[in-house]
């Protein structure tokens, strides 16, 4: 991944982690992390205390590694006039000057990043539009429901037209619509060109939307890129497939002779049969043969564990995992 | 892999020069502040010295009005005159009143954003922990220097167009005397409400502490300057910390100084007046400190 990526974007389209740590005292944030990440969607994966707040903390320019260099787009933290021009951030906490409406609160935001009053306004409303809470910008944030307090910290975000946007569990409290909504807005802005950095312990939304996952466990990063491209990298795991046809017990009886088949489970309706093979291309050679040599009609064949929740059980366990 | 079409357009018109940025903090802070009736009330009484003052002035340069009330038509005959004593009394009523209202606001401004984890908020933009100091600070500033040193500047000048003549320029100390010696207790009582705020991050609290540092600390050291027999427990009391820098100011001569101590018993000693500038100071820097480790983007835990 790391070589495909370095040919493909220049530094200035990348945010690069060379060789981080940061401490917090005795207590370890991540250690030797190195990354690059391209424009997409990005998510950070991991159980609470993985590092994942602390990676997002020091793409932001919040704290500085203990050991290190991280540069977004080729700028350093220490440059923050520049920096945080293209760095928008979403935390996770829940915290808002008092009595203050939505519209001031972004406006606010936009006044600390230096635009002028009336370029702050147009601003302003222009976020608030793209997150669906024009109808809201006027009232106190405090009257504001869980998920339209983050839809609001979202268009703080990105008011300001970042380059790179860090959003830490933005889904959270956020009801099925409104995630919906909200994953369809980082979508938009990833195929617009943005690095959308994104932590969240809701997996299959994360294996929707995600371009590249970056999958953490106490403080070390343990795989990262496309989920596919992960999980072919998992070698000790056996890959699960699940095939759909007419005449899948004599798929099952034949794949038993193999030596690189684990298992061969019988779907219940008898029309499918789920395999376990520490050799995928040699199965795939095996069922091409069987369609071309013997007729064998099949419906569907679907990679059962290709996503980032499967990958995720591999890699950290089921700790913190939530479907 | 997507598709990246690069459609996406960042700002790039103008911008306001950095250092005005902190100015956006004070906006709401006031509207807030001033939505409670008993802090405008407390607000307006804080300007009820100066404007006794202005009538003194006025009654101390018209005679014809003082006879009318009943007092004596020749100035000599007053107990008082318009000189540095007189602002000197007068920012010393102040300065009680603005300590009460810093230990009241200083704690809303700083305290929730820590309790909220709200710092990354401001500190993810072009925006320093200095410049958040300095925007929280000059809500503090604005409000203490409204009711100390604007109002007796302006004493100042009513003093001296009535009186005539040259008493503007041959009392320029005392404008002077003014303005420093408000700057200074402005500076340190606000540095102090927002360090005490940052460091309990509790608002009820802070404006406790803040109080019972300012009364505790003088008990304490009048405790130990009779248990020692000494007068250096003084440096733990701020109101005559200040009080001493501000008769150096306004050129007040002391009861008694260190340097002339002689015979005088230790009881009416007073601490030189560089020592108090020092020890105010150093309480500043001690403040400023503390704000710098506890004003984080991110709470440093230690398990």
């Amino acid at each position: 991944m790391t070589p495909l990526i370095e040919s493909r974007y220049s530094e200035d389209q990348l945010i690069r982690f060379e060789n981080v740590s940061k401490f917090y005292g005795d207590v370890l944030g991540v250690n030797r992390v190195n990354l690059q990440i391209a424009p997409g969607v990005t998510s950070l994966v991991g159980p609470n205390g993985a590092g994942k707040t602390t990676l997002m903390n020091l793409m932001t320019g919040l704290i500085v590694p203990t050991r290190g260099r991280v540069r977004v787009l080729g700028i350093p933290a220490s440059d923050p006039e520049r920096f945080f021009r293209v760095v928008g951030y979403c935390t996770q906490f829940d915290s808002f000057p008092r009595g203050v409406t939505g519209r001031e609160f972004v406006y606010d935001s936009l006044r600390l990043h230096g635009l002028p009053h009336r370029q702050a306004l147009d601003g302003a409303d222009e976020a608030i539009e793209r997150v669906n809470m024009t109808d809201a910008a006027n009232r106190k944030v405090a009257g504001y429901s869980k998920g339209m307090r983050q839809r609001i910290r979202l268009a703080q975000a990105i008011s300001h037209h970042p380059k790179v946007m860090v959003l830490d569990e933005p889904l959270n409290g956020l009801d099925p619509m409104a995630r919906a909504e909200s994953m369809a807005l980082f979508q938009n802005l990833g195929a617009e060109g943005l690095h959308v950095i994104i932590s969240s312990h809701i997996l299959h939304e994360v294996d929707r939307i995600s371009d590249q996952v970056i999958f953490l466990t106490s403080g070390y990063v343990v795989a990262e890129g496309q989920v596919h491209g992960v999980r072919d990298e998992v070698t000790d795991e056996p890959v699960q497939i699940l095939v759909r046809c007419a005449n899948a017990n004599r798929v099952a009886s034949r794949l038993f002779c193999e030596d690189h088949v684990v298992e061969a489970r019988m779907h219940e309706d008898t029309r499918g049969v789920l395999i376990r093979t520490r050799d995928a291309n040699r199965f795939y050679e095996l069922l091409n043969r069987m369609v071309a040599e013997e007729g064998l009609e099949v419906e569907a064949v679907t990679p059962a564990d290709d996503d980032v929740n499967s990958v995720y059980r591999y890699l950290i366990g089921s700790e913190g995992v939530n479907q | 892999m997507a598709v990246y079409k690069r459609a996406y357009r960042p700002y790039t018109g103008t911008l306001t020069p950095a250092w005005s940025r902190f100015l956006v903090l004070p906006r709401y802070a006031f509207s807030t502040l001033f939505r409670s009736r008993f802090l405008t009330s407390y607000f307006v009484l804080c300007f009820v010295p100066a404007i006794i003052a202005a009538g003194i002035i006025y009654l101390w340069n018209t005679p014809a009005a003082r006879v009318l009330l009943g007092g004596p038509s020749d100035n000599n005959a007053l107990s008082f005159a318009i000189d540095g004593r007189f602002f000197y009394y007068l920012l010393r009523g102040q300065s009680g009143m603005i300590f009460l209202l810093a230990a009241w606001v200083g704690p809303t401004l700083v305290a929730p954003d820590l309790a909220n984890n709200a710092l990354p908020l401001y500190l993810c933009r072009p925006f320093s922990r200095t410049e958040y100091v300095l925007g929280k600070m000059s809500v503090l500033v604005i409000l203490l220097s409204s009711t100390t040193w604007v109002p007796d500047l302006l004493l100042y000048g009513l003093q001296a167009v009535l009186a005539g003549g040259n008493w503007f320029w041959t009392h320029g100390h005392i404008a002077y005397a003014i303005f420093v010696g408000s700057a200074l207790w402005i500076t340190i009582v606000s540095l102090l409400a927002l360090a005490m705020s940052a460091w309990v991050k509790w608002r009820i609290a802070a404006s406790a502490l803040i109080v019972g540092i300012f009364f505790v600390a003088a008990g304490f050291g009048q405790a130990f300057n009779a248990v020692l027999r000494t007068y250096w427990g003084y440096l733990l009391n701020l109101t005559y910390l200040i009080k001493t820098v501000w008769e150096d100011l306004f050129d007040i001569p002391a009861v008694a100084t260190v340097s002339r101590r002689g015979n005088i018993p230790w009881q009416d000693m007073d601490i030189p007046v560089g020592v108090a500038w020092i020890t105010l100071l150093l309480l500043g820097f001690c403040c400023l400190l503390l704000l710098n480790r506890r004003l984080r983007a991110k709470e440093v835990v230690r398990g």
